[in-house]
């Protein structure tokens, strides 16, 4: 990548970084949120010990919807107020993309980890291969902002755009969900390495990959329209 | 239209084009210089405009006519050859129309200056007229 | 000779309707006797998979016109190149409702529920939710070249999910083995004799068929942008400014 590129995506970045450390009002949502949802799924489940599966299951169940609600806003914000064109006037799209994909991958990790802190504790639910669980989150953030970053994007200009958005990204992260909860359940001691742990990191990190591939150009595609 | 990178050969300053509220003055220059990858010359234009003083101010709390001027900055920040302005006086003080004229008659030794607007006054930026009738 | 054609595809359709009843039973399937819905279920996904293909080629083409068109010209062969997208996307969205219903049908006959979670069910359900938000897209927006623009960039990313929940998921060895939907029939020949004749008759009229909706389809389309096209023409003749007069400024103090 040439320092141009590194420049440009960079500056996309640092916009977005100050411009949510100095609102909050998106990093804060999403907290609340996930607050909120770790303390329903685990007030849902009554206390009762509950097999890895369901916990990995509710667990990214949250963070489908998190994701889904937080980090469309990037884009969704820059047409509601009214900077979108500033951008297009002096941006590339895969300079925007990628910044605004970094941005979402850092927002993610946070509040995911997060949320999987809190959840843990709430449901004091052990977790025997903890580095297992570590990869299925850090793969299935990237993943989840890659495709997120890109819904954001297609759905910025509709009428009805946050609906449209959270309604076109859960239905393309619902793969991306089983795939996540195949490999962290192992991590939660249900199931092993060999039989799907291994398998589901590597469909989360092809998953990614395909995402973040391809994003900048459908997103340039679209980008003076 | 000029040969070139459009990011470098054109400047606009539109009247309904927004800022981010939440970045100061010097973070929009530095921004837009880093974005077009090229010289942020911030010190330079800031007294320019006459923005000096509000350099760390955030745009959210900036007037309409210092709005103005910022998006008049980022406009001529890469030294266009065509810059496009939308009612450029809108917003603005009588400083702030000597500015424009200033800045529009600099252009045009550069390069050219389209002006959109419906303000009588700003006729005399401009030295051949497209009248649009109603 | 088309009224003749389509007598004649009427007829075929029958005789293939009947011969789904009467053909042998297969002791592959489970309850073989009840597993004739196979016959009709077999090429609505293959039909959905290539329509959802060819779509997203005809969303290639929304983005890569040739270089040089007038703005109007861009615009029309954009519009065009949308809409045979949006025929092949509805007709590939009918065969995967298709594919689902009969699908449920053998679920309940063969394994003794309506939805027994089996892994190829579930990934098809995704894959229906997926193209289902293709739609939400297009009714997002009320601007015609954003609409061509936004659903034709869904498509494109739609395509890579889809094709990994129908072609990869299914195949990975635990789901394989998890799972109770047949696999490998025809490949492995356990569909065979009159049986694999029947499924491919009706496979050929499906295609036969689908063909023909497309052509409607995309007729109907093009005569609607037409008028479309022309009610513009009307509106812009009838509101169009006089053209501007140039005349140099006389320079004032």
């Amino acid at each position: 990548m040439n320092s141009s590129w590194r420049a440009e995506i960079l500056a996309i970045f640092r916009k977005e970084w100050r411009t949510e450390v100095r609102s909050l009002s998106g990093l804060l949502t999403a907290l609340l949120f996930s607050v909120v949802t770790v303390y329903a799924i685990s007030f849902a489940a009554l206390n009762t010990k509950l097999q890895g599966t369901v916990i990995a299951g509710m667990l990214w169940v949250a963070l489908l919807f998190s994701a889904a609600s937080s980090l469309t806003r990037t884009f969704l914000a820059e047409e509601e107020n009214g900077t979108a064109d500033l951008l297009r006037l002096v941006a590339r799209p895969h300079a925007v993309f990628w910044g605004k994909a970094l941005f979402n991958i850092v927002q993610c990790v946070v509040t995911s980890s997060l949320l999987s802190i809190l959840y843990l504790g709430f449901t004091s639910a052990p977790v025997p291969i903890p580095w297992l669980f570590g990869v299925s989150l850090i793969t299935g953030c990237l993943s989840l902002a890659g495709a997120v970053t890109l819904c954001g994007a297609i759905a910025a200009q509709a009428t009805n755009r946050s609906m449209l958005a959270a309604a076109i990204s859960v239905p393309l992260l619902l793969p991306l969900v089983a795939l996540g909860v195949s490999g962290m359940r192992v991590s939660l001691g249900d199931g092993s390495l060999s039989s799907g742990g291994f398998a589901s990191v590597i469909g989360l990190i092809g998953y990614a990959v395909a995402t973040l591939a391809t994003g900048p150009y459908i997103y340039a595609a679209v980008w003076k329209t | 239209m000029p040969e070139g990178d459009p990011r470098h050969t054109i400047g606009l300053c539109a009247l309904d084009q927004s800022v981010y509220s939440q970045l100061t003055v010097e973070e929009h220059l530095e921004l837009t210089a880093d974005l077009r990858g090229c010289p942020a010359r911030i010190d330079e234009l800031l007294k320019k405009i006459d923005l000096a003083y509000a350099r760390d101010v955030v745009a959210g709390h900036l007037s309409t006519g210092m709005r103005a001027r910022l998006k008049i900055a980022m406009a001529i920040q890469a030294d266009p050859a065509a810059l496009l302005l939308d009612e450029p006086g809108a917003g603005l003080d009588e400083d702030g129309r000597n500015l424009v004229a200033r800045i529009t008659s600099e252009q045009s030794e550069r390069g050219c200056v389209i002006v959109a607007t419906n303000d009588p006054a700003e006729r005399r930026l401009a030295n051949l007229e497209l009248e649009l009738a109603s | 000779m088309k009224t003749i054609l389509k007598a004649l595809f009427a007829l075929v359709m029958g005789v293939a309707t009947v011969w789904s009843f009467k053909v042998p039973d297969i002791a592959y399937f489970q309850a073989p006797g009840f597993a004739r819905i196979f016959l009709w279920h077999f090429p609505c996904p293959m039909l959905f998979t290539f329509l959802v293909i060819t779509s997203a080629w005809f969303s290639i083409r929304v983005f890569f016109n040739p270089a040089g068109l007038k703005p109007e010209t861009d615009a029309i062969a954009r519009a065009e190149w949308d809409l045979r997208s949006v025929a092949c996307m509805e007709l590939s969205y009918l065969f995967a409702l298709l594919t689902m219903a009969t699908g449920i049908l053998f679920s309940k006959v063969q394994w003794g529920d309506w939805w027994s979670w089996d892994p190829r069910q579930t990934s098809f359900l995704m894959v229906l939710l997926i193209y289902a938000a293709y739609f939400a897209v297009r009714l997002g927006y009320s601007d015609p070249s954003k609409r061509t623009a936004f659903s034709a960039a869904y498509s494109l990313l739609a395509l890579l999910p889809a094709l990994f929940l129908e072609f990869i998921f299914p195949y990975l060895p635990p789901i394989k083995l998890m799972s109770l939907h047949p696999t490998g029939s025809i490949l492995q020949g356990k569909i065979k004799g009159e049986y694999a004749y029947c499924m491919i008759l009706i496979l050929i009229l499906f295609v036969i068929m689908s063909i023909y909706l497309y052509k409607i389809r995309v007729r109907t389309g093009l005569i609607e942008l037409e008028l479309e096209n022309n009610d513009a023409k009307l509106d812009a003749g009838r509101d169009s400014a006089p053209t501007g007069v140039v005349r140099p400024v006389s320079l004032s103090e």
